[in-house]
């Protein structure tokens, strides 16, 4: 069931001449992982923004086209962006860890008993339980994104935006977090994930979205990302890049087992 | 003193900030903030020993450091209206004005202190208030810790690249003057991103945000807000007749 | 010839949660280190330390012949440049040209050598479109560029970078690469912390991996990545060129995407690499 619909959408920034969407059409089903990959600037951020109904209602500027979401309206159901930069989504407001996951579902006004459960769901689906009586203020970087996605989880979305979630994750964090969105996927839930992390995408995305300047260039498997196009332009994943720049012959491997096997039957 | 419920630490604060006006001067003003030094000394009382600055939710440790740091804090600001005063007025004007406007800067320093956003956030949200307003009140509560905290940061970013802040007076108004443009455009700046943030968090316009940690509300200090406002009036009232 | 940097036995925790315990090492001039571990491991204190914005609980920090705790961060900043996780909050000028040229100035260097270190801070980086821009209107990842260049533009003895590269495209971290390995060339030192060990194979040649505030692990980068049960129990995993490389046994066990290709084109082409 098509969660997201955007129809030829435009978008211009308030005060700029260039867009930074340009006839984009994308639909996303519920149960879909999609993934935005292209160069810093490409339209990544802001096409997470429109979907998530920032752009232009929060940030301004002008919007053409038309975007289409069938969830519950806002909050439970609706939509939750995971912005870049954890530090910025944090609260400001939450004594403990518990309480900065609690914002969300508090400020959408659910009883008590259903903040509690959502909350403790999310903690442990981030695997930060332990670190619920925590002060925001002392955690890491990782830490504290995971509370913020536990914080956005919590608020039980039917479409699902993340910019760049694994910025400031380790390797292990980051492999959690692939987990996590294939299993919000598998709960039927919309997800649109925008990362330069091109070598997780092969096993977490459905398909794969190429930006160039505002554009989609192409959209398609993930088989996408061992194209001589995506990879001339450093999107192709490293085992890709590395096979093409060794001079051997396409189809390029998308992962090591890929490359294994091709080069068993050389 | 954190105990006490947010609306009646609210109530303090203004109460003695209006009678430090309404009354005359300069025993009035005298008697209002010796209340409020008093209030301040006793900024960290009630919290419990041991207890982590951030558990606090005030950032404030245990004992009598609380309440004279909140002192020192309230001279050091309030000097500067002295010395203006002092060269614009005659001495009776000086010393009643520069004892209402300490005062006042002594309450809201104190109040500053020991309301911490988040127990407003949830007093308020608890009494009826909509989310929105609510956070709007504690940021404007938060807004000096935040923009103390910004400040370091930047220092700190600066002292990294060579930027002396000790020194003489010269080194030091020019970093000065090199913390507050930066200071001001950052925190301009973050309130963009807050909105958005915010947003994103379920904060919209209209929200009615489910109380998770209502402070308790005794009927004594209800009683006692009421009798502060009943105070102000009564001295309103005085000076008008 | 004296270490660039050499700590012994430093130690440090926040109240009563340990950060750091014991850890020492020593930097040469011109050796690339990465700073690895997991989230809370005590990477992002150890920077701090070195930069002189906290002194260590225990032990000595030195800078080439500079003891940590006998000068202000102001003063080590001659010869370290640093960058931490918050590109953010270390930006603060009008325009990224300004934000650069700060650190000179405030060196004392006069203005046209300010200029040239400026110049070549930026073209490093590729950042000359943006120098007139305001920090706050460039997307973050030029936000963290030009707060890189604040940190080349000192041209110290010691850089000292806290993920340099998180929410880098290919093409930005391939510019990061290449002003590290400039500098480095000229004899600087570097500590990256990082948790892209893509990057850090691509531009760094040891490991120092910090778990729970010991140091587990200083030895060559390169030989640690192609060990996957060394590097699971940190919390660490081989990147896709390291893994590629044991995969198909290519001679040399290459971790870096150029040395790999040369390698897989010059096996394909005598056909003769064994598998595993």
């Amino acid at each position: 069931m098509t969660r997201l619909s955007l129809e030829h959408v435009s978008f211009w920034y308030p005060a700029t001449d260039t867009p930074a969407l340009a006839d984009v059409s994308l639909e996303v089903a519920g149960g879909e992982v999609v993934a935005l990959v292209g160069a810093v600037g490409a339209g990544a951020s802001t096409l997470l923004l429109v979907a998530a109904d920032l752009a232009p209602r929060v940030v301004g500027g002008r919007l053409e086209g038309a975007v289409d979401f069938r969830g519950r309206g806002n909050g439970e159901g609706g939509r939750g962006i995971v912005l870049p930069t954890p530090w910025t989504q944090v609260s400001g407001m939450a004594f403990t860890v518990w309480d900065e996951v609690a914002f969300g579902p508090a400020n959408l006004g659910w009883p008590r008993e259903q903040i509690t459960r959502h909350v403790d769901r999310a903690l442990a689906r981030l695997d930060i339980a332990a670190l619920r009586a925590r002060e925001p203020a002392t955690l890491s970087g990782g830490e504290l994104q995971r509370v913020i996605i536990a914080g956005i989880l919590a608020m039980d979305p039917a479409l699902v935006l993340f910019d760049e979630p694994t910025a400031e994750l380790d390797p292990a964090g980051a492999r959690m977090l692939w987990r996590l969105v294939r299993s919000l996927a598998a709960e039927g839930k919309a997800v649109i994930v925008a990362t330069n992390d091109l070598d997780a995408l092969p096993d977490v995305a459905d398909r794969v979205v190429w930006l160039e300047q505002g554009r989609a260039k192409k959209i398609g498997p993930p088989a996408l990302l061992a194209e001589d196009a995506l990879c001339a332009a450093g999107l192709g994943t490293a085992v890709a890049v590395v096979w093409r720049a060794g001079g051997l012959p396409r189809p390029y491997p998308l992962t090591v087992d890929d490359a294994v096997r091709l080069w068993r039957h050389r | 003193m954190t105990r006490l419920h947010p609306f009646t630490l609210l109530a303090l604060a203004a109460a003695l900030v209006a009678l430090a006006w309404l009354l005359p001067a300069p025993w009035g003003a005298a008697g209002t903030l010796a209340v409020a030094a008093v209030l301040a000394l006793f900024s960290g009382a009630g919290l419990t020993p041991g207890a982590s600055p951030g558990s606090t939710g005030t950032g404030m440790s245990p004992g009598w450091r609380p309440g004279l740091v909140v002192l020192r804090t309230a001279v050091v600001t309030a000097a500067p209206f002295w010395l203006f005063l002092f060269i614009l007025h005659d001495v009776p004007t000086t010393v009643a004005l520069g004892l209402r406007i300490t005062t006042m800067v002594a309450s809201v320093v104190w109040l500053v202190a020991v309301l911490a956003p988040a127990r407003l956030v949830e007093a308020m949200v608890a009494a009826g208030w909509r989310a929105g307003t609510a956070y709007l009140f504690a940021a404007t509560l938060s807004a000096v810790p935040v923009l103390k905290a910004r400040a370091q940061r930047i220092v700190e970013a600066q002292r990294c690249r060579g930027l002396s802040p000790r020194g003489g007076l010269g080194p030091r108004v020019r970093a000065l003057r090199a913390l507050a443009l930066p200071l001001i455009l950052s925190a301009l700046h973050e309130v963009d991103e807050r909105a958005l943030a915010l947003e994103s968090r379920g904060l919209v316009p209209g929200a009615r945000r489910t109380p998770l940690a209502p402070p308790p509300d005794r009927g004594a200090e209800r009683a006692v807000r009421w009798a502060l406002v009943a105070l102000c009036v009564a001295a309103l009232v005085w000076r008008l007749a | 010839m004296t270490d660039a940097l050499r700590l012994e036995r430093v130690s440090f925790a926040y109240g009563d949660v340990t950060a750091l315990a014991e850890v020492s090492f020593a930097l040469g001039p011109g050796e690339r280190a990465a700073l690895l571990g997991r989230n809370g491991a005590g990477k992002s204190t150890l920077v701090r330390l070195v930069t002189g914005l906290r002194r260590p609980a225990a032990g000595s920090i030195w800078v080439e012949d500079w003891d940590t705790r006998d000068r202000p961060p102001e003063q080590l900043a001659r010869r370290v440049g640093s960058m931490f996780q918050y590109a953010d909050q270390q930006l603060f000028a009008r325009t990224v040209r300004d934000d650069v040229s700060f650190g000179p100035r405030a060196l004392g260097f006069a203005a046209p050598e300010v200029q040239q270190r400026v110049g070549r801070a930026l073209a490093a980086l590729g950042l000359e479109a943006h120098a007139a821009h305001h920090p706050y209107d460039l997307p973050p990842a030029f936000r963290k560029l030009a707060a890189l260049a604040g940190a080349l533009a000192l041209e110290p003895r010691l850089l000292v970078l806290d993920e340099p590269t998180a929410g880098l495209d290919r093409a930005l971290r391939a510019r990061v690469a290449s002003a590290l390995l400039e500098r480095a060339a000229a004899g600087a030192a570097l500590l990256v912390v990082t948790h892209d060990l893509a990057f850090a194979a691509e531009t760094l040649e040891r490991a120092l991996v910090l778990d729970r505030g010991r140091l587990a692990c200083d030895e060559p980068l390169a030989g640690l990545l192609a060990a996957p049960p060394r590097l699971e129990p940190l919390g660490l995993a081989p990147p896709a060129v390291a893994a590629l490389s044991r995969a198909l046994g290519l001679p040399g066990a290459p971790v870096r995407e150029a040395d790999a290709a040369r390698a897989l084109a010059r096996v394909a082409a005598g056909r003769r690499a064994p598998l595993d």
